[in-house]
């Protein structure tokens, strides 16, 4: 009875309009958040169709982000929170938050440089140091990649300015470049003419521009040579399991011998002593 | 039955169960029709010197392999073999540089290996498949980022269409090529957008559009001109097969490999 009694006199202490009010911040945080995702959904499917995946992406965020802004002032000015006061002190509590959150900020300011300077966009393919994967989204944190065996990756975006990105998609056509040793003593045109012949009969090979056969280098246990062959994107496993099974049956039928570490110990008569 | 001409692309009525085959130097094609499938495998036999043929296979003596395709298909009635353009651009290479001095033209004949497509004729021309039936390399045309890919050609040029050897494989393409600058016009390659062109059939040769290619200076563009009637070099040609994509009037497009500024080490 005295919960009740309790229960009663605080349902009386409340303003006679408290029920309009909650009904109107419901309707304002269901109506605002519907609408902010009817917008962002319309925005992205049907007026930027056109637009890359990039760009939609862009558009949906600044709706979503705005959107959400607009309904929680709308909701704090139905509380009755006076929006100059609130504002007057979100500059105070800024500095505060700011200091303890200067990752997060930094990680903010570095996505807005990577959205403007755009070095790679949503689906292209990039290699930050040990990791390969395709663009899944870019956001004001962080860019989050899946990998080719299917994991997800979230690189902070602050990470990416300070690193050396590479864009393996950005251009149609990229070169294949293949370094092994050839062992010493072999017929060095011969080789270069095989090369030549196996980058020509390959079907994922590009034969313009003209592949590349390159004797690099004298090493310890044979001369390094660098044989580089132009795809289009979207043949690099097949070149790339092709050419391997090429090179090696081609190189065993006409007798060519790749290099293996070896030492050569002369030893001359009477140069021993004890 | 030996096929000569062209007549290896006539009309031809597959019943239930019976296999046909297409034989081409580099490609062989086996269509068989079960119910409402029609089953197809395409190979390239080495060492095929049975000359262009279209003949009747014997189910038992069919191609035991695993890459027989099957497309599903209710139409009935014959199915129409038709020659296509391939599908990408093709960069012909000529089998020597040839110089053309300013104000000069001349008129060439290339021959440009056609696909092979079936369709269904009755109650509409439907394709089911179609297949390349010579292999041409993979190349590029242009700079690495702005350029494009097309299929490379080695090919003779013939300069009088008595010595193109009549093929039931490769369209004679007509070439005229006008060098309307003050420079020499050295092409080592041209690329031809053979998508935007017809072929057409006579009983020993197939044909496509006459080209006719203006050369204005190394930094203009090409003016490309696609003769829309039959080629006039020989009688009786029927438009057998449409373009991919067909052209309207001029065109100015890079056409000429003249600038070698890239693929160095």
């Amino acid at each position: 009875m005295f919960i009740v009694q309790q229960f009663k006199m605080w349902i009386a202490s409340l303003p006679p309009d408290i029920l309009a009010r909650g009904l109107r911040i419901a309707l304002t945080v269901l109506g605002g958040l519907f609408l902010v995702r009817v917008l962002a959904v319309v925005t992205q499917r049907y007026i930027m169709r056109k637009s890359t995946a990039q760009r939609q992406m862009i558009a949906r965020k600044a709706i979503s982000y705005t959107g959400f802004v607009l309904v929680v002032l709308a909701v704090l000015g139905e509380l009755g929170v006076k929006l100059t006061a609130l504002l007057g002190a979100a500059g105070i509590v800024g500095i505060a938050v700011g200091f303890a959150s200067q990752t997060s900020v930094s990680n903010i300011i570095s996505g807005l440089f990577l959205i403007s300077e755009k070095p790679f966009t949503v689906g292209d393919v990039i290699r930050i140091g040990t990791t390969t994967g395709i663009i899944q989204s870019i956001d004001l944190l962080s860019i989050k990649i899946r990998t080719f065996d299917n994991m997800f990756v979230r690189i902070p975006n602050e990470k990416i300015l300070n690193s050396e990105v590479i864009n393996l998609t950005r251009f149609p056509i990229r070169r294949m470049d293949i370094l092994f040793q050839v062992a010493y003593g072999q017929n060095l045109s011969r080789i270069h003419e095989l090369l030549a012949e196996i980058a020509r009969v390959n079907p994922w090979s590009l034969d313009e521009p003209q592949p590349v056969i390159i004797f690099n280098d004298f090493k310890e246990s044979g001369i390094e040579v660098l044989f580089g062959l132009w795809f289009t994107q979207a043949d690099f496993l097949e070149l790339k399991n092709s050419i391997m099974k090429d090179l090696t049956t081609r190189f065993r039928s006409e007798g060519v011998r790749f290099a293996t570490p070896n030492r050569t110990i002369q030893v001359v008569e009477g140069s021993l002593t004890a | 039955m030996d096929k000569t001409g062209t007549a290896v692309w006539d009309r031809i009525d597959i019943s239930v169960r019976q296999c046909v085959a297409w034989r081409f130097p580099a490609r062989s094609i086996w269509v068989e029709r079960v119910d409402n499938e029609w089953h197809v495998l395409s190979l390239s036999p080495e060492g095929w010197k049975g000359g262009i043929r279209r003949e009747p296979v014997a189910r038992s003596q069919k191609p035991d392999s695993s890459h027989w395709r099957h497309y599903l298909h209710k139409e009935v009635g014959p199915v129409q073999p038709v020659p296509v353009l391939p599908d990408k651009p093709v960069v012909v290479r000529p089998d020597r540089a040839l110089t053309l001095l300013p104000g000069q033209a001349a008129l060439f004949f290339l021959e440009i290996p056609v696909w092979f497509r079936l369709c269904t004729t009755v109650p509409r021309q439907l394709k089911i498949f179609e297949e390349a039936i010579a292999t041409l390399t993979k190349t590029w045309f242009g700079d690495p980022i702005t350029g494009e890919l097309c299929y490379g050609l080695a090919t003779r040029l013939h300069q009088g269409i008595d010595s193109v050897e009549p093929s039931a494989y490769l369209a004679v393409c007509p070439l005229s090529i006008t060098n309307d600058s003050d420079t020499d016009l050295v092409f080592e390659k041209i690329c031809l957008h053979v998508e935007n062109l017809n072929v057409f059939r006579s009983s020993r040769r197939l044909w496509t559009n006459r080209l006719n290619v203006v050369f204005r200076g190394p930094d203009q563009g090409t003016q490309i001109e696609i003769d829309h009637d039959a080629p006039g070099f020989e009688k009786g040609l029927t438009l057998f097969s449409e373009a991919r994509q067909p052209a309207a009037g001029w065109n100015i497009r890079k056409t000429f490999g003249i600038l070698k500024s890239f693929a160095d080490f």
